[in-house]
């Protein structure tokens, strides 16, 4: 049995190791700069917490980075150089400096490089690109998709100071849009220029939004609309991807399966039941085993990592220029 | 162990779905398939790659270890019969049969022959279903008054519409499946019923029921309607549904077990339809039917439950014919 090891014991990890705990694998350390957040993720989940990331790395198989995006760029090298196969949360790294460093290092060291894009296992995202793939609608020519939340935690919390700073998340196109630049070109191919407006920079505190313009190299369009500026509670998630022969349409805020409201909660919940192998998280690290046992290609290679990495650039790079960006030509800012 | 599958009967259209998820199931043969159509059976042995058999006896005598009977509703006795003692575990589509007599039959030849009877009710498996399942089990509404039910349909023509054949119309169709998920929901029986049944009142040149109002009481105290028409015309969104609207003390609950989809158009079909995303439930039938046989476990759904539902829309038909609510002893 494999032998995994987490980096970073926040959020994210948690569902990880939930995931983990369920698969075939043996959940065998925990390394985060805090360690009362990695013991209590070994108490939930498995394993032991070590006081180095040296000694993590040395000690398993699978090297599972949930570090911030800023702190990716370290254990993912550290890990390759061991030559331990690696996953690593979304975004690849902070720059497209840090993820050509980091793919050069895993392609020196033939490790495998596993980047989750979660968005790709979610079912209905899936299923979308399927159907889209098949000639459901003809050829592809414009598609729109909308991820729009309200700043993901309580404005006083470390967390929500680290998503604030630009520095370290890279804000919504940094965290939330590169979900979708990813779907977009996994749908239709390589972008060839981005255009974004958006609130950066424009001094709204614990808020962030994004209107995103695309261009395909098949000449098709596509639009992304990706916000912290939403209302709690209504968060909305739709996709569109209309074609020469047809239209393919998903809305969160249409009636779901499942709707519950009571007087407790005076808020409309909408839980999506799926039978757990269905459940994304869980989906996208049992896809990276099934891949890894069988020396397959993943789903999401490491050049998609880099590339969506380096759209979301180009996306900021326009918001801050006003101009539109081709991709060929962009050389990030330094 | 790899297990090997018969299937007797292409009539139901379940039949080609069942088939489909015995492929995508591991270690399983989807072994041979018999039909009384020969057409019919040539044609499912070709896409699903079954081994067509000219005699149900020949099919039932090789070394099956599950079958799935997807004949016409009046057949699934004499095909009942005839597997119990044969094959150790069967999966029977509903309804159960078309009488009380015949399912009653069917339960006691397979307990006297120790065939493990399954009852093919796919909605349970519907992931929001069992979610509501649980939901309700945590008494999140608190005390349920009411359940406003429907399920409508597609008219599926053919021997659907032949009441020798189907035991009745959309009644007869639909029933069973609401009927199931409710009484699964609360462990709980149906206790009186009154239907309101209409015969060609969406398809004209149908001579068999097809809209169907049951007004009901459950044991449970709560009470509710149950739609049970063939009004979902060939051009629509999608074949049908399953929806039920829980109201109690505490909220509201709405399931809609097949809402999980995309809607596609496509302009050379000239139609908008919905296109499932979620777990199909047919899967997750199909999966429990094959967990029971390599667990040798006792059936998920029995041979009482499909009785027990089946014995809901008699009465509806009942009440129908004498235009009174028909109290149902359920003990």
């Amino acid at each position: 049995m494999l032998a995994v090891g987490i980096v970073g014991a926040g959020n994210i990890a948690q569902v990880h190791g939930r995931c983990w705990s369920r698969l075939p694998v043996e959940i065998r350390g925990w390394f985060d700069l805090a360690p009362a957040a990695a013991r209590r993720s070994a108490q939930r989940w498995g394993g032991i917490v070590h006081d180095s990331l040296e000694a993590l790395i040395e000690q398993c198989d699978v090297i599972d980075v949930c570090t911030n995006v800023t702190a990716h760029k370290e254990p993912v090298i550290a890990a390759a150089r061991q030559g331990k196969a690696i996953v690593c949360e979304k975004p690849l790294a902070r720059t497209v400096a840090d993820c050509e460093d980091m793919l050069q290092v895993c392609r020196a060291e033939r490790v495998p490089l596993f980047v989750a894009h979660v968005v790709r296992f979610f079912p209905q995202f899936e299923a979308a690109r399927r159907a889209a793939v098949e000639g459901a609608v003809g050829v592809p020519g414009a598609m729109r998709t909308v991820r729009a939340f309200a700043f993901p935690a309580a404005p006083s919390s470390p967390a929500a100071q680290r998503y604030a700073d630009f520095a370290q998340s890279g804000g919504v196109v940094m965290d939330v849009a590169i979900h979708d630049l990813d779907f977009h070109r996994w749908c239709l191919g390589e972008i060839d220029r981005v255009f974004a407006r958006g609130l950066l920079e424009a001094q709204a505190p614990h808020c962030d939004h994004a209107l995103i313009s695309l261009r395909f190299a098949s000449g098709a369009v596509g639009h992304i609309e990706a916000s912290w500026a939403h209302i709690r509670g209504r968060s909305r998630t739709m996709l569109e991807i209309a074609g020469t022969a047809g239209l393919i349409e998903w809305d969160s805020r249409e009636p779901d399966a499942l709707e519950l409201l009571t007087d407790a909660s005076a808020e409309l919940a909408k839980p999506m039941p799926l039978a757990p192998p269905d459940q994304p998280y869980y989906k996208e690290l049992a896809h990276f085993l099934h891949c890894l046992e069988r020396r397959l290609p993943f789903r999401v290679s490491p050049r998609d990592a880099l590339m969506a990495v380096k759209a979301a650039q180009a996306v900021l790079h326009s918001i801050r220029t006003g101009r539109p960006v081709a991709l060929a030509d962009f050389q990030e800012p330094a | 162990m790899t297990l090997r599958i018969g299937m007797c009967s292409h009539a139901h259209g379940h039949a080609r779905a069942y088939a489909a998820c015995l492929q995508r199931a591991p270690d399983v043969e989807a072994a041979g398939v018999w039909d009384d159509e020969p057409d019919r059976r040539d044609r499912a042995a070709r896409e699903f790659g079954l081994v067509p058999y000219a005699a149900l006896d020949a099919l039932l005598d090789s070394g099956l270890d599950g079958l799935i009977v997807c004949s016409a509703n009046a057949d699934h006795r004499r095909h009942v019969e005839a597997a119990a003692g044969r094959v150790p575990y069967i999966l029977c589509e509903k309804p159960i049969a078309v009488t009380r007599a015949d399912a009653q039959a069917m339960i006691d030849v397979c307990a006297a022959a120790r065939t493990r009877l399954q009852i093919a009710f796919p909605v349970r498996f519907a992931p929001a279903a069992a979610e509501t399942r649980r939901l309700l089990a945590q008494g999140v509404l608190g005390r349920v008054y009411s359940a406003a039910c429907t399920n409508h349909g597609t008219m599926p023509g053919g021997w659907f519409a032949d009441r020798a054949q189907a035991g009745g119309g959309a009644v007869m169709d639909h029933t069973v499946h609401v009927i199931d998920l409710l009484r699964w929901f609360w462990d709980t029986e149906v206790t009186e019923v009154y239907a309101e049944i209409g015969v060609g009142l969406l398809h004209p040149d149908l001579d068999i029921d097809d809209v169907g109002l049951l007004s009901f009481r459950l044991a449970n105290g709560a009470y509710g309607t149950l739609d049970t028409s063939w009004s979902r015309p060939p051009g629509h969104r999608t074949w049908g549904n399953v929806t039920m609207e829980l109201v109690g003390a505490r909220g509201v609950l709405t399931l809609d077990a097949f809402r999980q989809h995309l809607t596609v158009t496509n302009a050379e079909a000239g139609r908008t339809r919905w296109q499932p995303w979620g777990v199909s439930p047919d899967q997750g039938l199909i999966n429990d039917f094959l967990d029971m046989i390599r667990t040798q476990r006792a059936p998920s759904i029995t041979g009482r439950d499909g009785l027990q539902a089946l014995q809901v829309a008699l009465a509806a038909y009942e009440s129908a014919r004498t235009g009174q609510p028909v109290a149902l002893d359920q003990a």
